[in-house]
């Protein structure tokens, strides 16, 4: 079965001044449809450079990058947009709302670059902000609404275009233990029902939820599959 | 499938819309480059046709003149009068002309039954009333006869009527000009400028109506007693044949002063012309300065929307994050700039209209604003609004992802 993602020895290299330094150093990763991976390493480690290279917001100086079976390491920028789109759902650290849009406009955000009508938008906004448990909030600014709950807008925003891959970047990192652990267990349950999820943590309680573990150290991976 | 042009024009205009006074502040340079060049054009244009107004009522453009050159200092001492066998002489070589008048013009007292009031007298032909479209409008103006005979007659203008017969009628008295008694046989019709008449409140034709007129060969053989003529003024046929036949009549008074520039021949046509080419000048000063200082207002809109598009930054990653293009991007910052210096434009458009209306009262010229100078103002004032929107949006569409969602 091929994978949902192939990486074969990515290379990503910065040029800081005449200095280059290599943030990836050759990395080869398999994920099949279906997995939670943890991503972990120490800072520096080359996590994020992979993250994003994996979400298509950057791309590898050298090696290939499949995903669904389409080659994205040489795609033109219209296309790797039209991909973020559609088959990545991104989570982050900071939440990343947009401060000056209400709840539901945050999460129809992703469906208005797709394309989506505006009667569709806010019917299936609603159905996923219903699902991570704030259908009653949506017309609150993201400003009016706690750590967690904001992370659940982020959630709902990455879900609700039903992306291929869910990618998490330290997803519980500003949270309390309470509400990060509501998190994750939003992520376990999205896993259950099917959904692909990338998490970077370094947190080895995030990590425990995977099924699958790779480490990464100065831009290599350090081990095999932790099952 | 991305987002279509409508959603894009929605996100632009709701981003307008949230910053409100960044957005107000920055219309008013806007509006006041657009009100200038509203203003501005109106008002030449204004002045222009108060002043062809003016030139119509002297006489329209088929008028040529021909007097004295006072820039030649005549050192042949060639005669820098006409004779009125000369002028008739030259009557006869433009038979191309309508009207002929010569006409001297003498200083005088006029006195009437104690009372007394001084101005011009002017020798003149009975074709006076058709080049200068002015005519008695009680009793009657000088006839063929009159000339012929040298008879002792005048008409006076409506001043001097008021000043020496007060609500008396004067047709048939005689007044003493020069020892010499005339008897007056009309009055000329009253001007008055139309169009509420020149800046200010005074009529700018008032000098007219001091003018008094007795035939030329009156004037010539019992007047003065000189037969000197200073200049006179010919009608061509029309506008149109008016730059030839002052070309013609040149011809031939240059022949009869051995070619020396004793006397200038113009033409009111060629006169007009001329005003139209200084007050296209004067209206392409105006303008560029008035573009100007859009264009100052339009670097101001280029700077502003940069510093939004770095406190900006963070959005404009996470939009990108969730699948927005380049495009995208582009249009919606474009959109808001555009939006922003449209609204100032029309804002300046109502400003400068207003504003028109206060000069036009206040210098007492009609002002209007025409169709085309409000296309004018509004599509310079969306042109600068586009182009100093290019800028920013280029760099907000060029951001890197990475890097703008690290951006705090």
């Amino acid at each position: 079965m091929a994978g949902l993602i192939e990486v074969k020895d990515l290379k990503k290299e910065y040029k800081m001044g005449k200095i280059s330094v290599h943030a990836l150093n050759g990395v080869d990763i398999d994920i099949q449809a279906g997995d939670f991976v943890a991503i972990m390493g120490p800072s520096g480690s080359g996590k994020s450079t992979l993250m994003h290279i994996l979400g298509c917001l950057d791309s590898p100086t050298k090696g290939q990058y499949t995903l669904n079976k389409e080659e994205v390491s040489n795609m033109r920028k219209g296309k790797l947009a039209s991909i973020r789109n559609k088959e990545i759902g991104f989570v982050f650290q900071t939440f990343n709302l947009l401060p000056h849009l209400n709840v539901q406009k945050n999460v129809e955000l992703p469906l208005m670059y797709g394309g989506f009508s505006k009667k569709k938008r806010t019917a299936m906004a609603r159905k996923v902000l219903n699902e991570v448990g704030l259908g009653d909030r949506l017309k609150h600014k993201p400003s009016e609404l706690s750590g967690g709950q904001r992370q659940r807008v982020a959630i709902a925003r990455a879900i609700v275009n039903n992306p291929a891959i869910i990618l998490a970047d330290e997803p519980t990192g500003n949270l309390d233990t309470n509400s990060g652990n509501d998190i994750l267990s939003i992520f376990s349950e999205l896993h259950a029902k099917g959904n692909t999820i990338i998490i970077v943590t370094h947190d080895p309680a995030v990590a425990k939820r995977a099924n699958k573990i790779i480490n990464i150290v100065d831009g290599l991976i350090q081990d095999g599959d932790i099952t | 499938m991305a987002i279509s042009l409508k959603e894009s024009l929605i996100v632009g205009f709701s981003d307008f819309w949230s910053r409100k006074i960044r957005s107000l502040v920055t219309i008013v340079g806007i509006v006041l480059g657009t009100m200038s060049i509203i203003v501005v054009l109106s008002l030449v244009k204004g002045i222009n046709k108060q002043t062809m107004a003016w030139m119509m009522e002297r006489g329209g453009l088929s008028k040529i003149s021909v007097y004295r050159n006072w820039n030649y200092d005549n050192p042949l001492k060639l005669r820098d009068f006409f004779t009125w066998k000369e002028l008739s002489l030259i009557r006869s070589l433009v038979p191309e002309a309508k009207y002929f008048n010569p006409q001297e013009r003498q200083w005088t007292r006029f006195s009437y039954k104690g009372e007394e009031y001084r101005s011009s007298v002017y020798g003149v032909l009975p074709d006076f009333t058709k080049i200068e479209e002015w005519d008695a409008d009680k009793g009657r103006f000088i006839s063929e006869f009159d000339v012929n005979q040298s008879n002792d007659v005048i008409v006076i203008g409506s001043e001097i009527k008021k000043e020496l017969f007060g609500n008396k009628d004067p047709i048939g008295e005689f007044i003493t000009v020069h020892g010499r008694r005339l008897q007056v046989i009309g009055i000329m019709r009253h001007r008055f400028m139309e169009n509420k008449g020149n800046i200010g409140n005074d009529n700018g034709l008032a000098y007219l109506n001091r003018r008094a007129f007795v035939p030329l060969t009156t004037m010539i053989h019992k007047g003065t007693g000189e037969d000197n003529i200073g200049s006179f003024i010919v009608k061509a046929q029309n506008a149109e044949s008016a730059p030839d036949l002052r070309e013609h009549l040149e011809a031939i008074i240059l022949n009869l002063r051995r070619g020396e520039p004793v006397f200038l021949v113009e033409s009111a046509q060629e006169e007009a012309e001329q005003m139209a080419k200084n007050q296209q000048t004067f209206q392409m000063v105006f303008f560029m300065i008035s573009i100007i200082s859009l264009l100052v207002g339009g670097i101001v809109i280029a700077n502003i929307m940069l510093a939004t598009i770095q406190e900006r930054t963070r959005e404009i990653g996470i939009r990108i994050t969730v699948g927005a293009r380049r495009r995208d991007i582009f249009i919606q910052f474009l959109v808001q700039t555009v939006l922003v210096t449209f609204i100032g434009g029309i804002l300046g458009v109502v400003v400068g209209l207003s504003i028109l209306d206060i000069v036009s009262k206040f210098i007492n010229i009609d002002l209007i604003a025409g169709i085309e100078m409000i296309f004018i103002a509004l599509a310079v004032s969306a042109g600068v609004g586009f182009f100093s929107g290019i800028i920013p949006a280029i760099v907000a569409s060029k951001l890197n992802p990475v890097e703008a969602l690290r951006y705090e």
